[in-house]
């Protein structure tokens, strides 16, 4: 099978939901068209393009699936049914997603039915290992339950600043978790992967900073655990989040999209690509869009690098780095690098391996450290004059040994602790710890974040928030917060932690 | 009155699992008995219309008309369509343009040759949008009657007695079918082992509310009316034979409580047969699932919109072989219906055909129902993918035919 022109096609229109709308009498469509039904000829060519990817829409009616078709096996059971848009002017049929319905449990449609949901980026569909991987928006989750519905406005800007920074933000953590040893991880539903996880918190960063998706230049996207050795995720993001301009349905986007990778700081790396790009003399670039996400990889218990497995997570954070209505300015940056492999995976392998306590001393503590306290030193601070520190964390004890020993106390470092949350999310690591410090600081406060990838090396960063960081934060529903402490959290088991790690 | 054209023979192979055959073996066999009972050789024959839906994924059979001349050793026109009533629409149209005078229509599947498929390849019938999004062949069907059981605000008790009515259907075609020597289950079944598969799969529809996946072949010989004549003295004739169509995508249609094009048709049909549905006494409806056979006496016009479950509840208080719906009684699936009888797609038609024709000529056997007033007209009702194409053929005996 590979990958053929209809995947392309089915993905193009699937992934983002596009429609048309006629402009004289308003009836709409899923996928697009040339005329309108109603108004024949003067429609044609006047057709309007729309999608539903940031809408919310009704399920209509469904149905238990018991036994689905062959490339939905993995998927178990679930709901099936026609979801409504725009009060009836179309109708689609879709999936629940992040449900894990269980056989023993009575299921009773009635309470499915007439209830708000928002369409998911996801998985379409098993395909041979091979094979490239299909996907489709057709999945969808309820409005009022773990991802909440949120209106993408385009807001225009209003404030040019000094220094470049971060526009918006957003972060995407699954509705799954295990629960072992005393800290919760996120686990991502069967049909997520990083590539998922990236859309969706690219999609959340452009509700939250209100950003023209058409003005992002450029796109990085950092992760460890791309499904694909080779093919980007970036590109992928950049097609349905639409970043840069995009001719009338012509399917290529104006944005240079690239992938990076260094372990747990492939995205941290990139953003003072970001600003540099937003900065540059004569034509910078607008904005820059930067993510980290991971399905943090690890071999099963017992198995060579099996230790990982008691802590890696799953999410992603994405920023928009911008000079325009900038809620948090960067200050300054210091990177430091050694040739240290505490953490590899050789091609072709399906897991990484690690140096055990190699990969404490010598490489972690070593290279955060050095970082945080190069950055302090050059930019002439004392801890006591930041608010908040965040770095890496690859489990909740590192990152408060790494603070105490930069001479951070709790409450600087706190705050961005998750660790225990969603534990170890590799490149979405150290963001995540970031956003969730920036989705409570008031203005004008100081913001250390340390990353670290093995490998091996810090990326250190100072940012000091802006009275804006106030007025975007009622776009931001989905807060880092809401994810850890949502009583809606599904808790799996082992055997379905691994299965739904695995993916489809 | 427009000559209509004649079925002056007919013939079908048990319907089941037929593992040790091909599916030219089964079309031989179908049409070999067609050609028999009317008593006609295979040089007499001036063209073919046969149909399949699935043998190109099946059975990787992608040119069927080969199979067919080669079987014929003709060189005459054949062409292949999807379902018997498609075959058997353009066949009409052949003869009653008076291109051709003799006609095999044919239709053949073989579904269980590649049983781990067949339900994926079953979803070519449908949107593929609807595929991409998780749908499953039956999927559609519940959903039609969770839209149904909305549309007309069935709840809670009636909800319940709804269920059992579908259940009732099922026993009923299981229980036709045990006359029916060619159908592929000949064995009754009750109402507690329908209710018991719902349960068990926790599904809102069952094992035994659907249709089974199945192999076989059906075949006639269609004749203008003046060729008839030379073969055999009480030809069926094909009165109306009329389609219409639905979009792809049930979930955009905007009626999805039933299937218009079912009503279309059948308003066209008899029309052109220039009957009333009072005079339709046998029925062959398409249930391939019973949530079909319910709305589809609906949709034909039998009952009013909405009230089918109500009044097919009423019936099987007291159930006499036929269903007494507002002054009318109508026999349907007489033979098992596509839940007994069997569903080999291609072919389903043929059977539905090769019932209302032995009805209506008496020769039905253990089956031959005798309502009062004698048994002049029959229709039967082909659904192509889900509600996406709707056939109706009304038949009719000598006394109608002129």
């Amino acid at each position: 099978m590979g990958s053929e022109p209809i995947e392309r096609r089915v993905s193009y229109v699937g992934d983002r939901l596009k429609g048309s709308r006629c402009p004289f009498c308003g009836k709409e469509y899923f996928r697009v068209r040339k005329y309108c039904g109603n108004c024949g000829r003067k429609s044609l060519g006047k057709m309007e393009d729309i999608d539903y990817f940031y809408e919310k829409g009704v399920l209509e009616t469904c149905t238990v699936v018991k036994e689905p078709t062959n490339r939905f096996a993995r998927l178990g059971s679930y709901i099936y049914g026609i979801v409504s848009f725009h009060n009836g002017k179309v109708r689609i049929p879709g999936r629940l997603t992040d449900i894990n319905l269980r056989n023993d449990e009575p299921i009773n449609l009635e309470d499915f039915e007439g209830r708000e949901v928002v369409p998911r980026f996801r998985r379409r569909y098993s395909v041979e290992k091979s094979d490239i991987i299909p996907t489709i928006s057709l999945a969808f989750t309820f409005a009022d339950e773990y991802y909440p519905y949120q209106e993408y406005e385009i807001i225009r800007p209003c404030k040019e600043y000094e220094m470049p920074g971060i526009v918006g933000y957003g972060v995407y953590v699954s509705r799954f978790r295990i629960k072992e040893g005393g800290i919760e991880r996120s686990v991502p539903f069967i049909d997520e992967d990083a590539i998922t996880a990236s859309v969706e918190s690219g999609k959340l960063a452009l509700i939250h900073s209100g950003v023209d998706h058409r003005l992002v230049d450029k796109i990085y996207v950092g992760s460890e655990s791309n499904p694909y050795a080779v093919n980007p995720i970036a590109s992928k993001v950049a097609q349905v989040l639409k970043l840069g301009e995009e001719e009338k349905a012509e399917g290529v986007q104006g944005v240079d999209a690239v992938d990076t990778e260094f372990a747990c700081k492939a995205a941290t790396s990139m953003f003072k690509d970001a600003m540099a790009l937003v900065c540059y003399p004569k034509n910078p670039m607008k904005y820059v869009m930067v993510i980290g996400a991971d399905n943090a990889q690890a071999a099963p218990r017992g198995e060579p690098g099996g230790e990982l497995d008691f802590f890696v997570g799953f999410g992603g954070a994405a920023f928009i780095f911008g000079k325009e209505d900038v809620i948090a300015e960067a200050e300054g940056w210091y990177s430091c690098t050694s040739d240290t492999p505490d953490f590899w995976r050789r091609d072709l392998e399906p897991y990484p391996q690690h140096g055990g306590r190699f990969t404490g001393e010598p490489a972690y503590f070593k290279h955060i450290i050095k970082a945080g306290r190069k950055l302090m030193e050059r930019m002439n601070l004392k801890p006591s004059d930041i608010d908040y520190f965040v770095c890496h964390q690859p489990n909740p004890a590192f990152p408060a040994r790494a603070a105490a020993i930069l001479g951070f106390k709790p409450e600087q470092y706190a705050p961005g602790l998750y660790a225990s949350k969603f534990g170890n999310t590799y490149s979405g690591s150290s963001p995540i710890g970031l956003a969730a410090i920036l989705d409570q600081a008031e203005p004008h406060r100081r913001v250390m974040i340390v990353s670290y990838g093995s490998g091996a090396g810090s990326d250190a960063y100072l940012f000091v928030t802006t009275s804006q960081i106030k007025d975007k934060r009622s776009r931001q529903k989905f807060t880092v917060r809401y994810q850890a402490e949502n009583k809606f959290l599904q808790y799996v088991d082992y055997a379905t932690y691994r299965k739904f790690k695995e993916g489809l | 009155m427009r000559e209509k054209p004649a079925i002056i023979g007919i013939g079908r192979t048990k319907f089941g699992e037929h593992y040790e055959l091909d599916p030219e073996d089964l079309i031989d066999e179908a049409g070999l008995m067609a050609l028999d009972s009317a008593g006609m050789e295979r040089k007499d024959l001036d063209a073919c219309y046969i149909s399949d839906y699935l043998l190109q994924v099946t059975n990787k059979i992608g040119l069927e008309e080969g199979f067919i001349s080669q079987l014929l050793e003709r060189n005459i026109p054949i062409e292949r369509m999807r379902s018997f009533s498609s075959a058997l629409l353009n066949a009409c149209n052949a003869i009653e343009s008076g291109r051709y005078d003799a006609v095999l229509v044919g239709g053949m599947e073989k579904m269980t040759d590649r049983w781990s498929k067949i339900r994926d390849n079953l979803m070519l019938l449908e949107d593929h949008w609807a595929y991409y999004a998780g749908g499953t062949p039956e999927t559609n069907h519940e959903l039609l009657l969770r839209e149904y059981m909305k549309s007309y605000g069935i709840r809670s008790d009636n909800q319940e007695k709804l269920m059992m009515t579908l259940a009732q259907i099922s026993v009923k075609n299981h229980r036709n079918a045990v006359k029916n020597e060619y159908a592929h289950f000949q064995r009754e079944i009750d109402v507690k082992r329908v209710l018991a598969a719902r349960a068990e799969e926790k599904r809102v529809l069952g094992l035994y509310d659907f249709a089974p996946i199945s192999d076989g072949a059906t075949a006639l010989i269609l004749a203008s009316p003046k060729r008839a004549k030379e073969y055999t003295d009480s030809p069926v004739y094909v009165l109306a034979t009329t389609l219409a169509t639905d979009y792809i995508s049930y979930s955009s249609r905007p009626y999805r409580a039933g299937f218009i094009a079912s009503k279309i048709s059948m308003e066209n049909a008899l029309k052109i047969a220039g009957i009333t549905l009072d005079d339709i006494k046998i029925l062959e409806v398409y249930d391939q699932s019973t949530v079909f056979e319910m709305i589809s006496l609906e949709d034909l016009g039998f009952i009013e919109k909405g009230k089918s479950w109500m009044e097919l509840h009423k019936n099987f208080e007291d159930f006499k072989g036929f269903y007494h719906l507002d002054s009318k009684e109508v026999y349907v699936n007489t033979d098992g219906g596509l839940k007994a009888d069997g569903n080999p797609l291609g072919a389903t038609g043929g059977a539905q055909v090769f019932e209302v024709v032995k009805q209506l000529k008496g020769e039905a056997g253990q089956r031959q129902i005798k309502p009062d007033g004698g048994l002049l007209f029959g229709c039967v009702q082909e659904i192509e993918g889900f509600g996406t194409k709707v056939y109706v053929h009304i038949l009719g005996g000598e006394k109608c035919g002129k």
